[in-house]
């Protein structure tokens, strides 16, 4: 406090050091309170405000008054130093004018007396409206002018497929693709999916095509194919778009070739001769022609894979695109893939090699590619439910019937597609060559009828011919039948009195037995006739000692006596067809008693045998000869 | 698969289980065998628990010459039941050791495989957990599946190497003489063999 230094004290007007002593404890130590913070000194003034006082002048006056009564001097001072919140006191107080009158009106206007609520009328937007109006008009406009395009867009479309019915609709085409193939859309373009994949194929490359509208078709095909037929087969509305490694014709024949001829072929052309890359061909044949591309590219690769891998006595090779393997000594299977862009190569080669088209290998190509799949997706179902899926059913019926180690090992055993197709060639070569040794013999042996049934039903590896041997106009009296089983490598010949016997391919083997059962027919044949005509036939031999050496086999012969007994009949039957007949008379014609030989008696010994020039004898065949011989030699 | 006897060949005092294998290898080998692998029948048992009635012993059996299955042969105190299954049977009997409790130890026998003609012959040393117990030879006749049509044959053939001890033929055997013979007729035949040895060695134990 600043004041004239002559008669003024000092006074000190300052705070106690001390803190509060907020509680003192037995041993005399005291505790302090601790001093205020800025913020609580602060909330503590605030807390003495009195809010609630009414009138505006009595807070005004309270101070004035208390501060009146007690220190006039220190009144500005104060003023100044204890309100610093006077603004923020005179804007309550003013609210809370307001809030008074406010207050007063709406009990006022509450009687309805003195005072009406009435609402506001809003002229605001009234001003703006007219542009609205407009703006709306043109936007309408707009959007009417967009459809009318429209309109007249579906309008003229609709008019001119009414005109020509032939231009074909782009969503009923699609519709048609959907159904067979395999489509989906991936944001704006629709790629289809050719590949056997979903058919259990787990070939790698894939058969992904895209279709589009064909907008600009019409015009381009009409300029690009004057060629004749062009106009009047309908454009689709379809365009297909193919890989390029997929596009064009391939095909895989099948050849066998002995000492380079061709024995037969076989090849795979979905297609044919109508196999031309036109770039307007209907995508229906576009598809197809490339899913043939891909199957056979697939083959091909499945081959060529397993040609490489197996170890066969005599290697397969695999040279580009052909693949040679040997069947048998001499003869090669080899498949070959031709894949070409361009229609007129192909047509040419295949005119090169359609000499011989067997469908038959072409089928089971086709066939066994289509196992694997179906293999590859239908499994069979485990046993019991929980038992692990992939053996098949004879494994797990192994473990239940005790099935030996020898019998497992067959069980893993599986055959690869180059062997099967070796397999069913090397069959189809042996039944072809089986054929035409039989049908040789039989052209050349006219005396035995023999007679050849194949059955019609066979499995691919496995056939079966029936041979029957008999003589015209005694089929009754006798007939020899044997049965040969043709398997892929061997021929298996089961005869009737149950002997079997094994030949290999070579089939001067098969040729040798039929000629040995001729002549053993015609010596059963010949004892069977002598018991019709009453003959009794003494001896028997199926192997002559005898005689020159044969060249196959042993000569066959028997004796038959006539019923008096006084007749004796050798016949001798050679393996190459050669038949001798003696005829011997009982009591000797040119018996001449001798010195040794006095009596008469020893002229029943029987003599000498003469042989009958056998060519020169009547009847139709052998055995026709022999009845006519013994009923001559019957009645004199 | 062919008829199959199972012989025990006696021990004689002073030879080991070893030795008396590798004397009868020197017999077979001299007569023109050829060894082919090794061979191994093991015989497991489990004892039902008392507490579910009358006590049940089911053997299950595996044979190295059928390695995709399992023999069982459940004896009750009136029956006994033999079943043929997969591999799987294994894994079900170790569902079932609630009802099963396993109680006796494994026995094996193992040894070599020798082939000679027609002839199969395998000598397997038996152990009961590690501890030898005896030798069985075993001879299988493959061409033949009828023992009536063979048990001369093979007891000959039996008596050629093994000398005088072979006398009888297996009981199981004597009364299916004229059927058609199964792989559990040979299960049969080491099972009871196996018994025999489990009940010396109880006695002698």
């Amino acid at each position: 406090m600043a004041g004239l230094p002559g008669y003024t004290v000092n006074i000190a007007v300052e705070a106690p050091v001390e803190n509060q002593i907020q509680e003192i404890s037995y041993d005399g130590q005291e505790f302090y309170q601790t001093p205020l913070t800025m913020s609580e000194s602060l909330t503590k003034l605030a807390a003495k405000i009195d809010f609630s006082k009414t009138g505006c002048e009595d807070i005004k006056k309270d101070p004035e008054t208390s501060e009146n009564g007690e220190d006039e001097t220190s009144k500005d001072a104060y003023q100044s130093a204890i309100w610093p919140w006077d603004s923020v006191r005179n804007k309550l107080r003013n609210a809370y004018t307001e809030i008074c009158v406010l207050a007063d009106v709406v009990s006022i206007a509450k009687e309805k007396r003195y005072m009406v609520f009435d609402p506001i009328p809003q002229e605001m937007h009234e001003q703006k409206s007219m542009a609205q109006v407009y703006a709306r008009k043109k936007a309408l406009a707009g959007a009417a002018s967009v459809l009318l395009t429209a309109a007249e867009r579906l309008r003229t479309c609709q008019t001119e497929a009414a005109r020509n019915r032939a231009v074909p609709d782009f969503h009923i085409e699609l519709l048609r693709l959907r159904q067979s193939w395999r489509l989906k859309k991936v944001s704006n373009t629709i790629i289809g999916d050719l590949s056997y994949r979903t058919a259990g194929s787990k070939y790698a490359q894939t058969g992904l095509f895209e279709v589009t509208k064909a907008e600009d078709e019409p015009e381009t095909s009409g300029e690009s194919s004057p060629d004749p037929g062009g106009i009047a087969r309908p454009a689709s509305a379809l365009r297909v778009i193919i890989p390029s490694e997929l596009q064009g014709v391939a095909y895989i024949g099948v050849i066998v070739q002995k000492d380079q001829e061709d024995l037969c072929s076989a090849s795979i052309t979905s297609l044919g001769e109508r196999a031309v890359n036109h770039p307007d061909l209907h995508w229906r044949q576009k598809l197809e022609s490339a899913q043939n591309v891909l199957f056979c590219k697939e083959l091909f690769n499945q081959l060529a894979k397993e040609a490489v891998q197996l170890h066969a006595p005599i290697p397969h090779m695999v040279l580009g695109n052909q693949i040679m393997a040997s069947m048998f000594p001499g003869v090669q299977l080899i498949i070959h893939l031709t894949h070409s862009t361009t229609g007129g190569n192909v047509e040419k080669r295949e005119s090169g090699f359609k000499s011989e088209h067997d469908h038959v290998l072409e089928h089971s190509l086709h066939q066994l590619l289509r196992e694997v799949h179906h293999r590859n997706t239908h499994h069979p179902f485990p046993h019991p439910s929980s038992a692990p899926l992939g053996p098949s059913k004879r494994r797990c019926l192994a473990g239940p019937t005790a099935a030996d180690r020898y019998q497992l090992l067959e069980m893993t055993k599986s055959q690869t597609l180059l062997e099967q197709i070796i397999q069913q060639a090397q069959h189809f070569f042996l039944r072809i060559r089986t054929e035409y040794v039989l049908d040789t013999i039989i052209k050349e042996v006219k005396d035995p009828i023999i007679v050849s049934h194949w059955n019609a039903l066979n499995s691919p590896c496995v056939s079966c011919v029936k041979i029957n041997i008999m003589t015209h106009g005694y089929d009754t009296v006798c007939r020899t039948s044997l049965v040969i089983q043709v398997a892929d490598k061997s021929l298996k010949c089961v005869c009737r009195d149950g002997r079997v016997m094994h030949m290999s391919y070579e089939l001067q083997e098969l040729r040798d037995l039929i000629f040995c059962q001729i002549y053993q027919h015609q010596i059963t044949a010949v004892q069977q006739l002598a018991r019709c005509m009453g003959w009794q036939y003494l001896s028997n031999s199926t192997h002559l000692g005898i005689g020159a050496v044969e060249p196959l086999g042993n000569a066959s012969s028997c004796i038959l006596a006539s019923p008096m007994g006084d007749r004796l009949i050798a016949v001798r039957c050679e393996p190459q067809g050669a038949v001798q007949v003696s005829i011997a008379h009982s009591p000797k014609k040119d018996f001449f008693s001798g010195q040794l030989v006095k009596e008469r008696k020893w002229e029943n010994l029987g003599g000498a045998f003469k042989e009958v020039r056998w060519d020169k004898m009547e009847g139709k065949n052998f055995l026709n000869k022999m009845e006519l011989l013994m009923a001559s030699l019957t009645s004199s | 698969m062919g008829v199959t006897i199972l012989h025990q060949f006696p021990m004689l005092e002073n030879r080991t289980g070893p030795q008396t294998i590798e004397f009868l290898t020197k017999r077979i080998v001299a007569l023109g065998a050829v060894q082919m692998g090794q061979f191994l029948v093991d015989c497991d048992s489990y004892i039902s628990m008392p507490s579910l009635g009358p006590q049940r012993t089911v053997h299950v059996l595996h044979n190295s010459e059928q390695p995709a299955s399992v023999f069982s042969i459940l004896e009750t105190n009136t029956k006994t039941i033999p079943l043929v299954a997969d591999g799987l049977f294994d894994l079900l009997m170790l569902k079932m050791t609630p009802i099963y409790t396993k109680k006796v130890a494994k026995i094996e026998s193992k040894g070599p495989r020798f082939e000679l003609a027609d002839f199969c012959i395998k000598l397997g040393s038996v152990t009961i957990s590690q501890n030898f117990k005896g030798v069985l030879v075993e001879v299988e006749y493959r061409p033949c599946v009828v023992p009536s049509n063979c048990v001369g044959l093979m007891r000959e053939f039996l008596q050629g190497f093994l000398g005088s001890c072979v006398q009888s033929l297996p009981a199981c055997l004597q009364n299916k003489m004229d059927e058609v013979y199964q792989p559990m007729d040979t299960i049969q035949q080491y099972l009871d063999h196996f018994l025999n040895f489990r009940k010396m060695a109880g006695y002698s134990g």
